[in-house]
């Protein structure tokens, strides 16, 4: 018994159902009627997923959402004594048990920079830690590939099942669900048949297929530290390769591994949430100082940051870990069509130049 | 645009070149299916700049946000080049209007426009077809031909074409000094500019709340349709962001989102020349050029206004008519 | 039966109607018809502004959106501003609201402006009541969230 199991397309939303009894299951779907985007939603009778087309944002919202509350306040009167202000503190309740049912591999490895940042040290987040655990991730065999893909080139790949615990595999007329870490087991136990031998067959050729897939023209990249410090005061080369920059937040709010955040405090009158929400390296506010002072005043050393943060900042901090999965999102949705692939492929190349 | 005109605007920018700060345009992007702005300083830089369907990024924003460069003592100021469509132009005479950009320091190369590609649009017609390994694309006749991997593909024109394109009555430049290519013909008619408009007022008051509600809803404040329109002056300093004063919060309630796009509409509203820049960029798929469409038209019936078509003109909110007594 | 005469029911919602008046004479309209103890229903909560060249349409759109019932703006009669042409101005803009409300959703008749100088009470008592009946009339503003909220900031 392999314990691969095979689910038919039109069974599909029989398992969801299934699994929603228990858990969130958190699913790509069309993100509105008649829209080409997809988004991940919360499944519930009348969503159909979309397995085979990459979502508009990344699923790091299940697990790190666009903003939530840490926790709730209200100040009160000290009754013994009325000069006194009392602050109540109302905890948020524990995470619920979730399924990510359909992440692209490239998805399922950005939580990997998420980790490292809130899970190892010095500083741990205890709700992000308490999702994280209680969150499956159930990854697509990914066969659409374009030309804003690179995740070959940063470590991961098409069929790389690093970061899942459950592999998905499209076969004709149905899904190979196979459990690849002991936390995506018990998911799949009763979830559908056991799949036959054709089937395993079909899952592996296609798993093959798409791992053959050339993506990036085959480049590999590593932490690209070095040449990034020798470019980081040439103006004139961040001038021209983001002309069209706009400052936007497209990039970072769709990305897998953006994981800088703001911390505010909304209230009225006595009470409030302290909230936690997504922030932009690409805003002027990121960076803003409370003397009015902002060493980040434009676009250009914006951007900079960005790149930097992913391809040097990072890696160097971080056991030469690349902060970008190469999902091409950010080049994709760019308003301006800037492709960080290929600012940081030149960045190399000059720097090949020069030696 | 045919080769013959890609020939004649190259010799237009190389002719300029030499008496300007830089030119901007339009460069190829990630792959045959994208443009993306680029700034030209050099004879070779220009010589890459290129003009198709898909040079859908409005160059007004990006002119408007490259300083002028600083005078050498003796010389006059050198000027900077801009490529434009009709809707560029447009809001270039905006800018000019408000003061933002002076009409002297601008070269502007006029190029008349047959449309632009909505690559949503085309994504859901073509689908798997065009992922990857596009080769080519153009505009032939009333249709877009695309080379891809599986053979060349045609689609109708008015199947794929922006949502602004598709009711552009300024296809041809309205503000230039030269200009690459012949004119070509409006699309729309007045009527049909505005039918998206009346879909939504033919509507009862609560189904356009429910409407707007749901579209509204997919926002996620990344604020590229603020920061993508070539009128939103103030930026870095936008009332939807500043902490004082504080007008949204960090919550992504339905309120937040209808007071950011109240902010984004009004500030627009007797400003707006219906460039589709915000709706194009919003990687939600809002409609947000409708909410300005709507202001544009009350503009137009009330104040009988029309923004970006006079550097003269005053925008109908920055001054006042003591006589009308309609209102 | 009159809307001034009756207190809200236990439980029903309280309607609420922001005013926007002028300092210098819907104000001062306000206060002469306090002062000559014309009666006035509740529902109206004034802010004051210098002028309404002050007032931002995005004030009056917020309220809204947030969830007021009805908003109010008054201001000197055209040609008698404080400070000559401030109405001149707000008249274009709100008038563009007025049109544009109801484009996004919202019920035109929330919204009003009127011209309202410092001597006439009585036409601020008319202008109020009239308001607000025509806003008891509508109900509650549905507003624009979909769910409550733990707090509204």
């Amino acid at each position: 018994m392999s314990g691969k199991i095979y689910i038919s397309r039109d069974g599909l939303a029989a398992a969801m159902e299934k699994l929603s009894r228990t858990m969130d299951v958190w699913t790509p779907a069309a993100s509105a009627k008649d829209k080409w985007g997809v988004e991940f939603a919360l499944y519930e009778p009348g969503v159909k997923p979309i397995l085979d087309r990459q979502s508009t944002l990344s699923p790091k919202k299940t697990i790190f959402p666009q903003v939530e509350p840490l926790f709730q306040f209200e100040r009160t009167k000290d009754p013994e004594d009325p000069s006194k202000t009392l602050i109540r503190l109302k905890d948020r309740p524990d995470a619920k048990p979730a399924i990510i049912f359909g992440a692209h591999p490239c998805d399922a490895r950005g939580f990997f920079t998420f980790d490292k940042v809130f899970m190892e040290g010095p500083y741990k987040d205890p709700i992000y830690k308490d999702k994280r655990e209680k969150t499956v991730i159930a990854s697509v065999v990914c066969r659409e590939c374009d030309d804003a893909c690179f995740c070959s080139a940063v470590g991961g790949g098409p069929a790389e099942k690093e970061g899942s615990d459950i592999w998905i595999t499209p076969v004709e007329d149905g899904y190979v669900l196979e459990a690849i870490t002991p936390k995506g087991e018990p998911i799949l136990e009763g979830l559908g048949a056991a799949a036959t031998s054709q089937q395993e067959a079909a899952a592996a050729k296609v798993q093959e297929e798409a791992a053959q897939q050339v993506i990036a023209g085959g480049m590999k990249m590593t932490g690209e530290t070095a040449e990034f410090m020798k470019h980081f005061e040439d103006k004139a080369f961040w001038q021209s390769a983001i002309a069209g920059c706009i400052s936007c937040g497209v990039c970072t709010f769709v990305c897998p591994t953006c994981y800088c955040f703001t911390i505010t405090d909304e209230a009225r009158d006595t009470e409030g949430d302290r909230l936690r929400s997504w922030d932009s390296c690409m805003f002027y506010h990121y960076t803003l100082e409370a003397s009015g002072h902002n060493p980040r005043p434009n676009n250009t050393d914006r951007y900079r940051n960005r790149l930097g943060h992913k391809f040097a900042y990072f890696p160097e901090k971080y056991d030469g870990m690349i902060a970008c999965t190469g999902c091409g999102r950010c080049i994709r949705n760019c308003p301006a069509s800037i492709n960080i692939w290929k600012i940081a492929q030149s960045l190399k190349e000059q720097a090949d130049a020069c030696m | 645009m045919t080769t013959t005109d890609i020939e004649q605007l190259h010799k237009l920018m190389e002719d300029a070149l030499p008496e300007l700060e830089a030119l901007i345009g339009w460069q190829p992007g990630y792959d045959a299916l994208h443009a993306a702005p680029a700034i030209a300083r050099t004879p070779e830089e220009a010589s890459r700049l290129v003009f198709n369907p898909f040079c859908i990024h409005n160059l007004a924003r990006t002119v408007a946000k490259t300083p002028p460069p600083p005078a050498k003592e003796g010389e006059a100021p050198k000027k900077i080049g801009v490529c434009v469509k009709g809707c560029d132009s447009r809001s270039i005479i905006a800018l000019i209007q408000e003061g933002f950009l002076k009409r002297e320091q601008l070269y502007i190369i006029g190029i008349p426009c047959k449309g632009t590609i909505d690559l949503r649009r085309l994504m859901k017609l073509a689908g798997e077809d065009l992922r990857a390994g596009v080769k080519s694309a153009r505009i032939e006749g009333d249709s877009l031909v695309v080379e891809g991997a599986k053979g060349s593909r045609s689609f109708p024109l008015e199947k794929v074409l922006a949502r602004r394109c598709m009711r552009c009555k300024y296809p041809n430049p309205v503000i230039y000094d030269v200009m690459a290519g012949d004119p070509v013909i409006p699309r729309a008619s007045e009527e049909e500019a505005h039918k998206d408009v009346d879909a939504v007022e033919n509507l009862p008051v609560a189904e356009r709340l429910a409407f707007w509600q749901g579209e509204l809803d997919r926002c996620i404040r990344c604020y590229a349709c603020r920061n993508a329109c070539p009128l939103c002056m103030c930026q870095d300093r936008c009332i939807a962001e500043t902490r004082d004063p504080k007008w949204l919060p960090q919550y992504m309630g339905l309120s937040e989102k209808f007071i950011f796009h109240f902010i984004h509409a009004m500030h627009l509203a007797g400003r707006c020349t219906e460039c589709g820049e915000c709706e194009r960029v919003c990687p939600q798929e809002i409609p947000v050029t409708l909410i300005k469409e709507k202001l544009n038209r009350i503009t137009k019936e009330l104040l009988d206004y029309e923004a970006g078509v006079s550097t003269e003109a005053v925008p109908p909110f920055l001054t006042f008519n003591p006589e009308e007594l309609g209102i | 039966m009159s809307t001034l005469d009756s207190a809200p029911d236990a439980g029903q919602k309280i309607i609420r109607i922001v005013g926007f008046l002028c300092n210098w004479c819907s104000y001062g309209g306000a206060d002469t018809a306090g002062v000559c103890r014309f009666k006035q229903p509740t529902d109206l909560r004034i802010i004051r502004i210098p002028c309404t060249g002050r007032m931002d349409p995005l004030f009056a759109a917020r309220a809204l959106i947030k969830g007021a019932d009805g908003v109010l703006v008054s201001g000197c009669h055209p040609r008698d501003c404080h400070y000559a042409v401030g109405n001149f101005y707000a008249r274009r803009r709100l008038e563009l609201l007025k049109h544009f409300l109801p484009f996004m959703g919202f019920d035109e008749r929330r919204f009003r402006y009127t011209w309202v100088s410092a001597s006439e009470g009585q036409i601020w008592q008319k202008v109020v009541t009239e308001f607000s009946e025509q806003i008891h009339q509508l109900g509650p503003n549905p507003g624009v969230e979909k769910q409550p909220r733990t707090c509204d900031a």
